[in-house]
């Protein structure tokens, strides 16, 4: 699967512009400008959203938008966040003729409110806040768009009844203000604070595939919500059934698209479903007004809420699967560079022995020009010997390289007896300064099968290399590794590869915990080999376990599914 | 002429030896193994035998071993490409008279040799 641009949410590229920089006032400008031109714009779309000829605002996006500016910004820049939107705030309020004391009493209420929001989810959760895990998505839920609302929504009630502005009543305003403003901070806040968290860099480099997706995603769900939110009500009867059509595409985004991608879908059904219901279209139909209001925000918050948490856990656990295969990778290549270090003195043999065979054709050559008693031919194979040992030396720098890289597991279709013969190359100089000798019986066709090259190369030196250290007490003559593989007849075809040594084996109380991390038998090691390389049998689909005759020496083996040769 | 042996499980090693040595003006053979070294030297005995310690089936100690219990004297210089500390001393204590490490410097390979043939006619 490729790149998933909206579920980056841990990345560090997204951070907000408050964190880039420390300057007093010319790091700022650009977001408190940002914030006074969105609280502007915000307090536009409040208005636009409102149910006439009754006043009342069904989404009211300015106090969320202010809520998700201070959580996006360091404490210390709070006052800035809350200066730049006064100027927007008088901008918009004034034109509607509102008394000027109203203007600044709802100035404060709105501040107070994403204060209270805010300050409620940073005394939890450090900054800046990313709704990447359950709990910082449930802090932010229940103070922003919970507490913050319902407490601050008593406060402005109050406000307006003492400066005695309209004629509603009490309990009236506060509880239109708690449900605009609770969908505002459901919707509005958690989708700016997830497009803030998006690495930028992955969503340019997200394939184009990607992008068709997400545009057959936006494209379903406006017409789906357009269907059934913006078309007059026929049968009000089938409208229940309908109200779970968009359901689909959230569940997509969620899926597919991260917490950012579900923020945005959110935002497209709200939107859609608010001008349905303003312009008298679609499935909400009070008796009032408000009732037709209060319909319509609480369906959006229930299916907002869950959606939102969904996504976010999905998030959550798709990073924590990175983060252990991360790991993983991590722990196989500690092991096999450890591994590496080991065959450290055989490496250096097989290094020793072409540049033995380099310097001495060198210093020949030198004697027969000195004694110029040199024929032509001989001298041509001297160079021709040359080239060949120092090949044989790149060559063994080149198997090292290899082994030593860190990279992503690569499958590819692998010959097992190859393998063989290149591992025992990598351990030639141990087993020859060991005094080991390898009886290969290797199987003479044998089907490939699908692996990464360099793990299973691992495995197997760590078998072979288990195999040496089991005889070490031994009298050298007596140490002898046998190398098998098989094709192995089973449904579908596997391939055996066995490594027996004539070491004093293993009891069955050993073998017990012959595979647990950390366990060893060496007075060097560190106990890893055997349980990283059962790991990386499995994710090959294979199985690898061992035998022994206690006293007859003890055998590893591993088998791995064959790949099927494709029919022409 | 002084005839010196070459015992090294590494062709292109043995090879490039023989060709040092010979070009150096010594009559030098080469051998593959341990076993074919002591066979072959039972025909005709070499002024002095360059082992290398690391081969397989019978190692260089081995083979020091087996001269020793066949009461043989001969001036060997062991060479390797793996110096373990412990493997200087038991190949010396072997009858071994020189321990080189590998890649040889010429000189003082030729002049450990030539050390050994000097030790054998006296």
């Amino acid at each position: 699967m490729d790149s998933l641009p909206a579920s980056s949410a841990s990345a560090s590229a997204g951070l907000t512009p408050w964190g880039t920089r420390s300057g007093p006032v010319a790091g700022w400008a650009a977001p408190a400008l940002a914030v006074a031109v969105g609280y502007y714009l915000a307090a536009r779309v409040g208005f636009a959203f409102t149910l006439q000829p009754y006043p009342i605002s069904t989404l009211w996006p300015p106090n969320a938008l202010l809520l998700a500016a201070l959580l996006l910004a360091p404490t210390r820049a709070w006052w800035w966040v809350l200066a730049a939107a006064l100027p927007a705030h008088l901008l918009v309020e004034l034109q509607s003729g509102v008394p000027v004391a109203m203007v600044l009493g709802w100035y404060a209420t709105n501040c107070s409110e994403a204060l209270l929001g805010a300050g409620l989810v940073r005394a939890f959760v450090a900054w800046p806040l990313r709704l990447d895990s359950l709990r910082s998505a449930g802090i932010f839920l229940f103070s922003g768009a919970f507490v913050a609302p319902i407490v601050s929504s008593f406060l402005d009630a109050a406000l307006v009844s003492l400066v005695g502005w309209g004629e509603r009543g009490y309990w009236d305003l506060v509880g239109t203000r708690i449900f605009s403003n609770t969908l505002a901070a459901l919707t509005v806040a958690p989708l700016i604070l997830t497009w803030a968290a998006i690495d930028v860099s992955r969503l340019r480099a997200a394939r184009l595939v990607r992008y068709a997706e997400a545009a057959a995603l936006f494209m379903g769900l406006l017409a789906t919500c357009m269907l059934v939110f913006d078309l007059p009500q026929l049968d009000t009867h089938t409208a229940p059934a309908l109200f779970y059509a968009p359901l689909p595409f959230l569940v997509w985004a969620a899926l597919r698209f991260g917490p950012a991608g579900t923020t945005s879908a959110i935002a497209v059904m709200v939107v859609a479903t608010i001008f349905g219901t303003v312009n008298g279209l679609g499935p909400f139909a009070g008796s009032t007004p408000q009732e037709t209001a209060l319909e319509m925000q609480l369906f959006l918050s229930a299916v907002a809420v869950p959606m939102l948490l969904l996504a976010v856990v999905l998030d959550e656990r798709a990073r924590v699967e990175l983060d252990a295969r991360e790991q993983r990778l991590q722990l196989t290549h500690l092991s096999r560079v450890a591994m590496l270090g080991e065959l450290s003195g055989g490496i250096a043999h097989e290094l020793n022995q072409p540049l033995t065979a380099i310097l001495s054709n060198a210093q020949a050559a030198q004697h027969l020009v000195g004694n110029k008693s040199a024929d032509p031919e001989i001298l041509v194979e001297i160079l021709r010997d040359i080239i060949a040992a120092d090949q044989r030396a790149g060559e063994v720098i080149r198997r090292l390289r290899t082994l030593f890289k860190r990279g992503e597991t690569q499958f590819q279709p692998l010959d097992a007896n190859e393998l063989v013969h290149e591992v025992l190359s990598i351990v030639h100089g141990d087993l020859v300064t060991r005094s080991v000798e390898v009886v290969p019986e290797l199987a003479a066709a044998l089907p490939k099968v699908q692996g990464d090259r360099v793990e299973l190369e691992q495995v197997m030196l760590n078998l072979v290399m288990n195999a040496c250290d089991a005889m070490a007490g031994l009298p050298p003559e007596q140490r002898r590794i046998r190398v098998r593989t098989r094709a192995v007849d089973v449904e579908g075809g596997a391939v055996q590869v066995s490594f027996g040594d004539c070491g004093p084996g293993f009891t069955p109380e050993q073998y017990a915990k012959l595979f647990e991390p950390f366990y060893t038998t060496k007075p060097r090691g560190l106990g890893l080999g055997l349980s990283i390389s059962r790991a990386i049998i499995r994710a090959h689909h294979g199985r690898l376990w061992g035998s022994s005759t206690p006293g007859a020496g003890a055998a590893f083996h591993f088998v791995l599914p064959a790949l099927r040769a494709k029919r022409g | 002429m002084p005839y010196v042996a070459i015992v090294d499980d590494e062709e292109p090693v043995r090879k490039a030896l023989k060709r040092l040595l010979r070009a150096s003006g010594l009559e030098a053979e080469a051998f593959a193994s341990g076993r074919e070294f002591l066979d072959a030297s039972l025909l005709r005995e070499p002024d002095c035998a360059v082992l290398d310690l690391h081969m397989p089936r019978m190692t260089g100690l081995q083979v020091l071993r087996a001269l020793q219990a066949a009461h043989r004297i001969l001036p060997i210089v062991v060479i390797t490409a793996h110096d373990a500390p412990e493997t200087r001393e038991q190949c010396l204590a072997a009858g071994a008279t020189a321990y080189l490490r590998k890649p040889l410097e010429e000189h003082e390979l030729l002049d450990t040799i030539t050390a050994a043939l000097g030790a054998r006619t006296r």
